[in-house]
């Protein structure tokens, strides 16, 4: 009987529920989890990477030895997979079909730039989340087209509301958060980070938070670079302008045995070999 | 050109450029704003001038950013000197019948790569609808050109170290405004090297 | 012979432009208001052809409010100003371009700075610490640059704005009077220049020289 009104995005079932969208949302509940914690000093996110393997060629992939570092740059340390830059002042970690996840970056990327093109301001955090839920709203409406399979967390800053965390859906819902998650075991995340938020948290505590959530949420006992993707958003010490960081596999590392979640995979040990090439950035992990 | 004034100059010195250019702003023989920079930052190994109509000037550089943005976050690795002027470039002549009014000069030092680990310095130059020109020693643009050419052409010579060639584009600059009434009202000095990039904001004659 | 005139001082702007409207030497009227206030802090003088004024003058009005309702929250005078000025800018390229000549003058509630921005109808911007438009320009402007100093307060900036209008009195063979607004923290208020102490009215009664400036339907967020 549901089959009946599965096929297109723009016809509601007698319960009135559009079921592609519902399927859309899913999907996104089988890809690895984002979770991102906000405190005033800062936002940290982490994401888990799906995508692994010791035959997986990353040695062109971000992250490697002469990208990245801070200041303008920042940025360029890692992500590639979940974690992308919309803008200077906002990053955005996505679950969902990678393809589409993709193709909605791009469109993010290029409203920012309109934005700073016709203000010559960066464009405000909740703008940009209004520009891409437009668009994915409208994908639930128009004939003939499948909904975005993509669930996505902004994390940004803007002299207006200062650091702001926001989540959005295949439906082109969204809303702001403390602390949130997308993704396979979204709701018990949800559960530990509302279990263990605290308002005032500085930046640090907020990281730690984050991976330790992460750390449990995860099948794997031990953390490390290999399966994780990590940011944080900040204000430059000095300019006090944003500073978007994702980082290097080996920062990362060094944070998780920190915080004491891991930092040495087991399969790191001689994984020169598999990845690809003398200097893949996988080898790298401390 | 001759509306808002206004000049730029670029020269190579030894493993570093430097670029510099007037502040002015004017309304034909009014002076307006003393604040007016016509060079802007791509990313701090890559700098360009660019003199000429100030509205011009203002749309190019909002229209090189969008662009070198999107290009950064696309690549995620920086625009080198050679690709950033082609980009000018293409930019201009896509306004091939309705050119923006401006001259550009880009300079800077291309990032070492395995295929070319020791580049050299970079400045090219081009006309209102992009014509490029990449010259070995020194670029000047904007209403106090001629005037350039002649001090630069006395001063400068090749091989110059940062803090001479810091010197040099000083005081070609200074002295070449002097001789015109459309640029003027002080100079900011851009010197880029390897490491660093050193900005210098110097009194002029203010009349 | 239009004349308008803006002075930014330690944490307010000043803009100020004359009221009469005519064609070549007559004068058909001398009580038109050339300021439009554009948003609850934000404001600008304008002048140029005779009904491409006002008509540009209502677009730029109509979209920032519109700017205002949709996103809770108004353009800060830099953002608004690089709209402005791209709005210009795509004008004079176009088939029939404004020749609309202005002075945008703002409060930054958020950096608590007062911004004052010199526009022109080519879509040319300069950020500057005072300005003027029109034939005041040759007269006002050394003024301006005799008396200017940085971080002066209201009565200060008043008697500077006086002491150009003064000029423009001497010099220029036509009488003018003039209309000014003076923006700060608490929004934009009307001056009249012809008072000894323009400021102690403002400071007496903020709410009674308040100008109605443009806002959104609802107030949102802190």
């Amino acid at each position: 009987m549901a089959r009946r009104y599965d096929s297109r995005t723009t016809i509601f079932s007698p319960e009135g529920r559009l079921f592609q969208v519902e399927y859309a949302m899913e999907a996104i509940s089988h890809a690895g989890t984002v979770l991102a914690v906000l405190s005033k000093e800062g936002i940290a996110m982490a994401a888990e990477k799906k995508v692994t393997g010791k035959l997986l060629d990353l040695s062109l992939a971000p992250g490697g030895s002469g990208m990245g570092g801070e200041g303008t740059e920042a940025w360029m340390g890692g992500g590639g997979e979940k974690i992308f830059l919309l803008n200077n002042n906002i990053l955005a970690g996505l679950a969902g079909i990678t393809s589409d996840a993709n193709s909605l970056v791009n469109f993010a990327r290029n409203s920012a730039q309109k934005h700073l093109f016709s203000y010559d301001e960066d464009i405000p955090v909740e703008m940009l989340v209004q520009r891409l839920c437009d668009m994915k709203q409208g994908y639930t409406q128009f004939g003939g087209l499948r909904p975005f399979g993509v669930a996505l967390l902004y994390m940004g800053w803007d002299p207006l509301y200062g650091f702001q965390l926001y989540q959005s859906d295949p439906s082109g819902n969204y809303s702001g958060w403390k602390a949130t998650c997308i993704g396979s075991n979204h709701s018990s995340a949800a559960s530990l980070l509302k279990q263990d938020y605290k308002e005032d948290l500085t930046l640090e505590e907020a990281k730690s938070l984050c991976l330790k959530v992460m750390s449990k949420t995860m099948d794997s006992t031990k953390l490390s670079s290999e399966k994780l993707e990590f940011a944080t958003m900040t204000l430059h010490p000095e300019s006090k302008q944003p500073l978007a960081k994702i980082f290097r596999t080996s920062e990362l590392d060094e944070l998780l045995q920190k915080l004491e979640l891991g930092g040495t995979p087991d399969e790191a040990i001689g994984a020169g070999e598999g990845s690809g090439s003398a200097v893949g950035n996988v080898a790298m992990s401390t | 050109m001759e509306l808002n004034g206004g000049s730029v100059v670029a020269m190579i010195g030894k493993d570093c450029v430097a670029i510099a250019s007037d502040l002015r702003l004017g309304n034909q023989s009014v002076g307006v704003a003393s604040n007016f920079e016509k060079v802007f930052p791509v990313n701090d190994k890559l700098y360009y001038g660019i003199p000429g109509l100030a509205s011009d000037v203002y749309t190019l550089r909002e229209h090189l950013r969008f662009r070198v943005n999107m290009y950064r976050m696309k690549e995620e690795r920086e625009i080198t000197p050679k690709t950033f002027t082609h980009l000018v470039s293409s930019t201009l002549y896509e306004k091939r019948f309705g050119p923006f009014f401006v001259e550009p000069v880009v300079a800077g030092i291309p990032s070492p790569t395995p295929l070319d680990p020791h580049p050299r310095p970079f400045i090219s130059t081009m006309d209102t609808i992009g014509c490029i020109t990449t010259p070995k020693d020194f670029a000047v643009a904007g209403t106090a050109a001629d005037k350039l050419y002649g001090v630069a052409e006395g001063l400068w010579e090749p091989d110059l170290e940062p803090e001479d060639l810091f010197e040099t584009i000083s005081q070609t600059l200074l002295n070449a405004v002097d001789r015109d009434a459309l640029s003027g009202w002080g100079v900011v000095v851009h010197l880029i090297t390897a490491d660093k990039v050193v900005t210098r904001t110097l009194r002029a004659r203010m009349d | 012979m239009e004349c308008s005139f803006g002075i930014t001082g330690k944490d307010y702007v000043l803009i100020a432009a004359d009221t009469s409207a005519g064609r070549s030497i007559v004068r058909m009227k001398s009580d038109e208001n050339k300021i439009k206030t554009l948003g609850p802090h934000l404001a600008m003088a304008y002048g140029g052809e005779p009904g491409d004024t006002n008509n540009f003058a209502e677009y730029i009005e109509r979209n920032l409010r519109l700017y205002h309702i949709r996103n809770h929250f108004p353009l800060l005078p830099p953002s608004a100003s690089a709209w402005i000025r791209r709005t210009l800018a795509e004008s004079i390229r176009s088939r029939k371009p404004y020749a609309v000549n202005l002075l945008l003058g703002g409060y930054d509630t958020t950096t608590d700075l007062p911004h004052l921005y010199w526009i022109d109808y080519l879509g040319t911007k300069a950020i500057v610490p005072y300005a003027a438009h029109g034939m005041g320009v040759y007269v006002s402007l050394s003024t301006m640059d005799k008396w200017w100093y940085e971080g002066m307060d209201k009565r200060e900036g008043i008697e500077v704005l006086k002491k150009c209008v003064d000029e423009v009195e001497k010099r220029l063979t036509v009488a003018l009077k003039f209309n000014c607004i003076l923006i700060d923290k608490n929004g934009i208020h009307k001056i009249d220049l012809s008072e000894q102490d323009p400021i102690a009215k403002v400071e007496a009664s903020p709410e009674e020289t308040a100008v109605e400036a443009p806002n959104p339907p609802i107030e949102v967020g802190a």
